[in-house]
């Protein structure tokens, strides 16, 4: 993102403003506490290991309740017809916190997978990471970190990616440096009745088609929910997703992905300033509708190009500009928190804004669009539409970037947006996962 | 299970291998006496696949003897790549055997893919020499990992080395193995060796999540052992390779080790055989779009001016894969330069840093002029 040193007086000040009213929330929260559980046995452990090792297609992997302290992964390995079935998310626990190496505490790739009833605990990089899977069901699996030190949690607590069909349902995940619930580069996708608290992004939906999010909370992370295409991937662009009847609630937990001394590093979510609601990044065709936006201290909803990331945007296949976008009868409540300021995005949106600095935002657009296409955004031709009841209440901001980090315009006009536009997502075929 | 307890002995040798310290650690006891126990002779070509995985690897006759000293049963052919992977700095011998009259054929692909028979067998020894500048005295041998075709495809079993050193058990849960070397540098080493357990053999050994094996490429294999001849040749005598075509036919990788080489084909040769069995568009990782193996040639691809994409704090403070010119801010060598589980890069099989790895890996990314590369960074 450009840097915005025109500001840096002002920012100083609510910086200070902001440090007295301490509007940066962490969270410890727990589910339940797991150290209660009987201690399963090695040879517990190895049967469980080989279970995954030596398990053929339609078995079901029973794991019964107790805390299974693992030093090794549990992969599946390319296997039909599997369920994997714990006695409960309070009862079973996979700990992966003396895990020795490998990128994820369960790995799962195969055919009609099903995972359920039970808990991951602190493995090192991923929690559940299923990868080339048609049809994959995550269901009632809670998947977390307990270190009270954040900076040592790990990167995705679920994680289906490259995968098709996949299912994520009354699940929780928290305390995730990047994303709670992150479904990359897949198709087919439902994420519903999902709780996404204490992680930097609550549920992300990356580079992946023809996804539908309904039903979830997702509370106290640094983001709520996030559509994203980033470049340079096999599968290079998603397009088709469906947001609605969500509770996007209180968004305003630090940005833990890099330490707080630091700089944001090259992964996207780095930037995302405490306190936003959703944020569309380079995403297509998305709709959001008949969501509770409460209590986002920046933004309720960030309409975003890949631009404002200042990384390089050129790759094959893909576009680094959000299009074809329909927000619409969602309930907002804003904070009377001030927005971030730890953040260049955060303090974009603080300084900025058209409605007073300082100011929630609920509804931000940063204005880049693709001027091959037209000389005006008045004309609004990425096609974003914004039809919501009592638009003239809302704190809604166009941004003007072009012009460099001097030269920053902002407006309130949300007349060239209203519109409406067809957006379309099937998910019936995998309604009964 | 007190943990705290388990907790320290693990301390201490992270301290150690971390501080690469030369003083004495008492704590890897002293050596079981070795056996003398001798395996009879097992002739490979009566063995029913069917019955595999063994429960020791003395049944399968690949070694004969002492089974410790490798001493190859019938048919069992030594090779060797030209570079490879780094794991903690074990030693490692590798021999193939196939059935009497089958061979493979090399694919016309830009690797040279090797299409195997049914029963191939490929056989691989991780061992440690007391001494570094002593290789080939006191021995020993931590585990054998062996690869069979069989039913047209490729399943793995790991086995862990008894403490007398005359025989090894199948292990499929894996295993830890504390291990004590004398270095190159004559300074102590003590390492928790991690043996993977044998799901994980497809975390490198995969490709479309079908498993494969990996150094048997032309690629690889197109060179000389030291004082012998092409070990492509030594195979097609050995009548393991059928249809060879002249050598210069074939894909050829430069050893990472031979500084008379290319600094770039070093860099990627080490790449090719420690990264891209997984950063490639077939392997496990192509998720990141991060693709190392020798043949790429898209500076993109190969991780210029390239941002994460689900590396989560293995990209520790920095932007790019490769920052051209600033292997200190380059993600590659920050995750080739940690040990911490999750962002340490290879994920599996290294629980140490390959410095000498680092080094070319650092000078490769050095000596990349960035103007040549702008055109791909944020700000041209």
């Amino acid at each position: 993102m450009q840097k915005i040193n025109a500001s840096l007086i002002f920012v100083g000040l609510l910086l200070s403003a902001s440090i007295l009213l301490s509007c940066q929330g962490s969270s410890s929260e727990r589910s339940f506490d797991s150290s209660k559980l009987p201690r399963a046995g090695q040879e517990e452990i190895d049967r469980l290991i080989e279970a995954f090792i030596f398990a053929e297609d339609g078995d079901t992997i029973a794991v019964p309740a107790g805390f299974y302290n693992l030093k090794t992964q549990l992969i599946l390995d390319n296997k039909k017809d599997v369920t994997i079935k714990g006695a409960g998310m309070e009862a079973t626990v996979l700990s992966f916190r003396e895990l020795k190496s490998g990128g994820e505490g369960v790995k799962l790739v195969g055919q009609n997978i099903t995972i359920e009833n039970l808990s991951v605990e602190d493995a090192p990089g991923d929690g559940i990471k299923s990868q080339h899977c048609d049809g994959i069901t995550f269901r009632k699996v809670n998947v977390t970190w307990t270190n009270g030190d954040k900076s040592k949690n790990g990167t995705y607590a679920i994680y289906p990616v490259q995968c098709k069909n996949v299912m994520i349902d009354a699940c929780i995940a928290s305390h995730s440096k990047d994303a709670g619930i992150y479904v990359g580069q897949s198709e087919n996708i439902i994420v519903k009745n999902s709780l996404a608290f204490g992680n930097v992004a609550g549920i992300e939906i990356e580079n992946s088609d023809n996804a539908e999010v309904f039903g979830n909370t997702a509370r106290d992370n640094t983001g709520g929910i996030l559509v994203f295409n980033l470049p340079g991937l096999p599968k290079a662009e998603g397009r088709g997703t469906k947001i609605y009847d969500n509770d996007i609630i209180s968004n305003n937990h630090v940005n833990f992905a890099t330490a707080l001394n630091e700089q944001p590093n090259g992964n996207t979510v780095t930037q995302i300033p405490p306190g936003s609601g959703l944020i569309l990044m380079a995403a297509k065709e998305v709709e959001i509708f008949n969501n509770r936006i409460h209590q986002n201290k920046t933004v309720g909803i960030a309409i975003s190009n890949y631009q404002i990331t200042g990384f390089p945007a050129d790759a094959p296949n893909w576009s680094p500009f959000t299009s074809d976008i329909y927000i619409h009868d969602n309930d907002y409540k804003r904070s009377v928190q001030l927005p971030d300021l730890t953040k260049e995005f955060g303090q974009l949106i603080a300084v900025y804004n058209a409605h007073g600095k300082g100011k929630t935002q609920d509804i931000i657009y940063d204005g880049f669009w693709d001027k091959r296409l037209s000389p005006d955004i008045k004309t609004n031709p990425m096609n974003v539409c914004i039809r919501e009841t009592d638009m003239s209440q809302l704190h809604f901001t166009l941004f003007d970037l072009w012009d460099g980090e001097e030269n920053i315009k902002s407006s309130k006009d949300y007349a060239p947006f209203d519109c409406q536009i067809d957006i379309h997502t099937n998910v019936r075929a995998i309604s009964n996962r | 299970m007190n943990t705290s307890l388990m907790y320290s002995p693990l301390a201490t040798f992270l301290i150690v291998v971390a501080c690469n310290s030369s003083t004495k650690n008492e704590t890897a006891g002293q050596p079981v006496p070795l056996g003398d126990w001798e395996a009879p002779d097992v002739e490979i070509s009566t063995l029913n696949f069917d019955q595999m995985p063994f429960k020791k690897l003395s049944e399968y006759g690949f070694f004969k003897g002492k089974i410790r000293e490798f001493d190859p049963g019938n048919g069992v052919l030594l090779y060797e790549p030209v570079s490879s992977l780094f794991t903690d700095y074990a030693f490692k011998t590798r021999y193939i055997w196939m059935p009497e009259e089958a061979s493979a054929t090399i694919q016309d692909d830009p690797e040279g893919t090797f299409d195997f028979p049914e029963k191939t067998v490929l056989v691989k020894n991780f061992y440690y020499p007391a001494d570094f500048r002593k290789p080939s005295e006191h021995i020993r041998v931590i585990e054998t990992r062996i690869m069979v075709k069989k039913d047209g495809t490729w399943q793995a079993f790991p086995y862990l080395w008894n403490e007398e050193q005359t025989d090894a058990h199948y292990k499929a849960v894996g295993a830890e193995v504390p291990v004590n070397w004398v270095d190159d540098q004559g300074q102590e080493q003590l390492l928790n060796y991690i043996v993977p357990n044998q799901a994980q053999c497809k975390s490198c050994h995969n490709s479309e999540e079908v498993m494969v094996p990996l150094g048997v490429k032309a690629k690889h294999l197109n060179h000389d052992l030291p004082g012998k001849e092409n070990q492509l040749i030594a195979w097609e005598v050995a009548g393991y390779l059928e249809g060879l075509k002249p050598l210069h036919e074939y894909p050829a990788m430069v050893s990472y080790n031979d500084t008379s080489s290319d600094l770039e084909l070093r860099a990627k040769a080490y790449l090719d055989i420690n990264c891209a069995h997984c950063h490639r568009a077939e392997g496990p990782a192509s998720t990141s779009g991060l693709f190392l193996n020798y043949e790429e040639t898209d500076p993109a691809k190969l991780g210029v001016f390239k941002t994460p994409v689900a590396a989560g704090f293995g990209a520790g403070s920095f932007t790019y894969a490769i920052w051209p010119g600033k292997s200190d801010e380059s993600i590659l060598t920050y995750r080739m330069g940690t040990n911490q589980v999750g962002a340490a890069m290879p994920e599996i099989g290294r629980g140490m840093v390959h410095s000498e790895g680092m080094e070319l890996i650092k000078a490769w990314i050095d000596a990349m002029p960035e103007e040549s590369f702008q055109h791909l960074s944020a700000d041209k």
